[in-house]
């Protein structure tokens, strides 16, 4: 009998992988670490225990050995708590307690036939890495996006090496089976499905440094915070997306966006050179003067490259003095207008325009203070928008003379640790009753009122630690004793918070470049979209804006919410789509400058030139 | 200008059998409340024109009023609440409810205002106290409505300082929006009722608190907010010295008194012979409904107080009730000499919107008023520590404001 709560917080799983990186010091999922296979991390417990529910799949003896390996040690239920403020301890309880059962009380444990396929997949990586077993499939089978179905692979193979790669390419070529590559799947869109043989890069976690030439290179299994920690290290930085995504991956898919691209770029500017195996498993690399031609961009779907199986990544220098501020807006056209001013001067590195979704979750460790936050900031407030900047001592200057409020860290810091104390009604009663011509935050947020804030704010770790469940009290405690819990550098550098964004509801993110000479432009986008969602009854809200090469261009990203259990809620996103793929279509064929990531999505390693300014 | 649509008998036939009408806009707010509810208490049918507010339904609002009121149900027999609004055409009602309403309205109380001082909110504010007015005064010239009351203030005066006449302004001079379009509307209420012949009373109170004998009140703002912003800072640095062993208050030079008080540092600038013009919400009322019976021809009126409430008795009164010390009027140029700590920071800003009001010099002739009053032996309660004691005693009790209906907001 599988209980229902379980199944529903099991369902809900996220697939953001942030259970396959040690983002917060707690060490990794010990079976998962070890054996690699998604299954045996949290994210693949939490689906095998929705397969049992579901009937999908049988006791068989991998199964038998994911939930006996299980120790229970409690890690994933502080991360995915710390990311999605869910409890999946219950959920690897219960699978244990399962598979216990049934065993004990003599049901069947199925045993896995192979196959000459699978035989051949074992010659090459080792009989430990592939199989067909469904206890490993089924976790490859599926993501949250809606409108995907399920697809269970023939088999799954965790190659270590190119050339492992190189011969799985070739099999599945002599053998008429298709294949996708995963990184940590976190692309969520559907993509890395397959009904042939799934390869998982997960094994593939080489990071080699070559400071000389400013360049990290690695190899596919290495996700955006471990390459980030390996650079930190060195006294170095790249420009990297979500925490749990594979740099290489990230590259090929998406060309890696972040807040950072202000300086660092996008596509072809984050990397010096990548190694790929192509469908027919032959190795190049893009130094190569017969190798195909991946700068170039194409305004349709078009297939990656190949594998990448290693990525010279470029690297940046990071100065002391650099800290991040974050300036209030009342406004969008006025935040937008200020960080494209900003680019246009160079000040500044990482440039965000941030909603109060984004921003208010980022900072609140559960869903409930993130939801007062937000209202707390515009209604009492008057903080609708904030520019976010990474910059040295003189950019900061520079900003503090462009604008009269500018929250610096110690300011954020304060809010932070004292973030349920602001929402309060006492004291949001009183900064809502400020009259005058200047905004709340204007009078607030002033240096000479951070005594008074510390004092209202009382902030502590222990002050933040009081939003959460009563039983994580003493980690989050400790959790924000750590200086970089509240370090707008730091958090912008490895981006732990950002998957957060989800938290509430599997998120649908839209992402466009758009011009920034016509402000209007991205507005009326932002309009469309609230339109189109609002239609549907489908949670929306912006997410964020970054500029571009020094502000003539950004890419921005606006995001609808959806139960991705409940198939009403698929429905509503396919007729939504239905309206917003036109809607971009034609504002790109209208706009110059307006691309819709779809199309950018596998040409990451295009020059960006060829996709902002075609 | 037309002829006046009712003469005087007439108005007072009506008003005797208890047979006119009352239409009041702003009937959810402090003052029209009050209005509404001293009529009904009169003998007089009233019908509120009230909007809906996030979940609750006009009729919602006005039960949790009358509930606050202890109205009985013979009073509340004689109340019509219609869900309208104002920023609508026809005030937000259907045609049917709106044509219903031309036939029975004898007179309008208007109460319905955007008390912001803030410029960023001038459209808001503008369309509240202008364009909101016309609608208004659309509805009465289609209407049988014979007499217009209109609740402005006192400070349409403007920008000036010597005596203020009770008469219509010619100024051009405001300190904010709020005074700015109060006079603009009172413009033109006088220019539409003349031309309408509807008979017009202008009443102008000054700062309005709660009522003088219960200390009741639905509005926290005036000289409430500056005494609760000080009680919560008394709040936190008792709980910084209970609980942190006051790191933060000594930082600020918070210290507790030998007598178990609170020392607060805070300076709040202040100029000399000038002081806050405060009347209760009861004295208002009974002006009002003195006015409407006395002035039968209509005429502009200051509903104030002769005698202005100073910085160093607010303080006073605080330090008494409170147990805070520490907080001393002085003048602007003691700030030059010490900075501002950001206690007085916070008190600056607020200082910086309300400033005119309780620094004011403007005396208000209420000549016209008082002669009306006096025959009835209305006087204006003076603002004492035991006025105000009963204030602060019923504004901690329904927590400034968050439980005002007995459960949170």
């Amino acid at each position: 009998m599988i209980p229902d709560d379980t199944t529903k917080t099991a369902s809900q799983c996220r697939h953001y992988a942030m259970c396959k990186i040690d983002f917060l010091g707690t060490g990794l999922c010990p079976p998962g670490k070890s054996k690699h296979y998604v299954s045996y991390y949290p994210q693949g417990r939490m689906d095998l225990w929705c397969a049992l529910a579901n009937g999908l799949i049988p006791v068989t003896e991998r199964l038998v050995d994911i939930a006996s390996t299980c120790t229970l040690c409690a890690i994933c239920d502080k991360q995915c708590h710390f990311v999605t403020g869910m409890r999946p301890l219950k959920v690897m309880k219960a699978l244990k307690e399962y598979v216990s059962d049934h065993v004990s009380r003599g049901g069947t444990v199925t045993r896995v036939e192979s196959e000459p396929f699978l035989e051949s997949l074992r010659e090459i990586v080792g009989e430990e890495w592939a199989t067909n077993d469904p206890a490993i499939l089924v976790t490859y089978s599926n993501d949250p996006f809606p409108l995907a179905g399920m697809r269970l692979p023939r088999c799954v193979a965790l190659p270590r090496t190119k050339d492992e790669i190189v011969e799985i390419v070739r099999l599945a070529n002599k053998e008429n089976v298709p294949f996708v590559v995963r990184g940590n799947g976190g692309s969520v869109f559907g993509f890395v499905f397959t009904d042939g043989v799934v390869i998982d890069t997960n094994r593939m976690k080489g990071i080699e440094i070559d400071r000389d030439n400013w360049v990290a290179i690695v190899e596919p299994g290495v996700t955006s915070f471990e390459l980030q920690q390996e650079a930190a290290k060195h006294g170095l930085r790249v420009n990297a997306a979500e925490p749990a995504a594979t740099v290489c991956g990230n590259i090929v898919c998406t060309g890696t966006f972040s807040t950072w691209s202000n300086a660092y770029g996008v596509g072809a500017d984050n990397f010096v050179n990548m190694e790929f195996v192509d469908a027919l498993g032959r190795v190049f690399d893009l130094n190569e003067k017969r190798a195909p031609n991946v700068f170039s961009f194409q305004n349709e779907v078009y297939p990656s490259p190949g594998i990448c199986t290693k990525a010279y990544v470029r690297m940046h220098p990071i100065m002391e003095d650099e800290e991040g501020v974050l300036v209030p807006f009342s406004s969008f056209p006025e935040a937008v207008s200020f960080a494209k001013e900003l680019s246009a001067r160079r000040i500044g590195l990482a440039i965000g325009v941030l909603g109060g979704h984004y921003i208010s979750t980022f900072m609140s460790p559960s869903a409930k203070l993130a939801e007062e936050v937000k209202t707390r900031l515009a209604d009492a407030l008057g903080i609708e928008y904030l520019v976010f900047v990474v910059g040295d001592k003189y950019a900061r200057g520079a900003i503090r003379r462009m604008t009269e409020t500018v929250i610096d860290n110690r300011l954020l810091r304060t809010i932070m640790l004292g973030l349920p104390r602001l929402v309060e009604s006492e004291w949001a009663d009183l900064i809502t009753g400020l009259e005058g011509d200047k905004r709340p935050y204007q009078i607030l947020l002033r240096e000479e009122m951070y005594p008074l804030l510390e004092t209202v704010l009382n902030p502590s770790p222990r002050t933040i630690a009081q939003a959460v469940d009563e039983d994580l009290r003493d980690f989050y405690a400790d959790l924000y004793s750590r200086p970089q819990m509240t370090d707008l550098l730091w958090l912008n550098t490895f981006r732990i918070v950002s998957s957060r964004m989800s938290r509430h509801k599997h998120m649908f993110a839209f992402l466009v470049y758009v011009p920034l000479d016509d402000e209007k432009v991205t507005q009326q986008l932002v309009s469309e979209f609230a339109r189109i969602a609002e239609k549907h009854s489908i949670s929306h809200d912006y997410g964020f804006l970054t500029p571009l090469d020094f502000g003539k261009r950004a890419i921005f990203e606006y995001d609808y919410y959806i139960d991705h259990t409940d198939p009403a809620e698929a429905v509503k996103i396919r007729n939504a789509m239905m309206e917003i793929e036109p809607m971009l279509d034609g504002a790109s064929a209208r706009t110059k400058g307006v691309k819709w990531l779809k199309y950018v999505f596998s040409q990451g390693c295009s020059r960006k030139e060829n996709f902002l300014y075609t | 200008m037309a002829g006046m649509r009712s003469t005087v008998r007439s108005i007072l036939q009506r008003r005797d059998a208890k047979t006119s009408t009352f239409l009041i806009t702003g009937g959810t707010g402090f003052i029209g409340s009050h209005l509404a509810t001293a009529l009904l208490k009169a003998g007089f049918p009233v019908v509120l024109v009230a909007r809906r507010r996030g979940s609750l339904s006009a009729r919602e609002r006005v039960r949790a009023l009358l509930d606050w009121f202890e109205l009985d149900e013979v009073l509340e027999s004689r109340l019509t609440v219609l869900e309208g609004n104002l920023d609508q055409q026809d005030l937000g009602l259907s045609e049917q409810a709106y044509a219903n309403l031309l036939e029975v309205v004898d007179e309008i109380v208007h109460c319905a205002s955007d008390t912001s001082f803030s410029e960023r909110k001038r459209p808001e504010i503008e369309k509240a106290n202008v364009a909101n007015l016309d609608r208004l005064l659309d509805f009465s010239a289609k209407s049988r409505c014979c007499f217009f009351h209109h609740v402005s203030t006192a400070y349409v005066a403007g920008k000036t300082s010597g005596v203020c006449p009770e008469d219509p302004v010619k100024q051009e001079e405001f300190t904010n929006v709020y005074e700015e379009t109060k006079c603009i509307a009172e413009a033109k209420v006088s220019a539409r009722c003349a031309q309408e012949g509807i008979r017009l009373n202008v009443y102008r109170p000054s700062i309005t608190y709660g009522d003088s004998s219960t200390g009741k009140t639905l509005l926290f703002n005036g000289f409430y907010y500056p005494v609760k912003t000080v009680v919560f800072l008394k709040n936190i640095y008792e709980k910084d010295l209970n609980e942190n062993e006051g790191r933060r208050a000594r930082q600020m030079g918070v210290r507790r008194n030998g007598d178990g008080g609170l020392f607060l540092p805070l300076r709040v600038a202040t100029a000399a012979s000038s002081g806050v013009n405060l009347i209760p919400i009861d004295y208002l009322v009974k002006a009002f409904m003195a006015i409407l019976s006395e002035s039968l021809c209509g005429d502009f009126f200051h509903v104030v107080n002769s005698r202005v409430t100073t910085l160093e008795e607010l303080a006073e009164f605080t330090r008494r009730f409170f147990g805070i010390e520490g907080i001393l009027p002085v003048s602007e140029e003691a700030f030059q000499e010490t900075r501002r700590n950001a206690l007085e920071a916070l008190f600056e800003h607020y200082i910086e919107a309300y400033g005119p009001y309780m620094k004011d010099k403007r005396i208000f002739d209420s000549s016209k008023t008082r002669a009306i009053l006096e025959k009835r032996q209305i006087v204006c309660p003076e603002f004492d520590f035991n006025v105000f004691s009963r204030c602060m005693e019923y504004a901690e009790t329904a927590e400034w404001g968050t439980n005002l209906f007995g459960k949170s907001r």
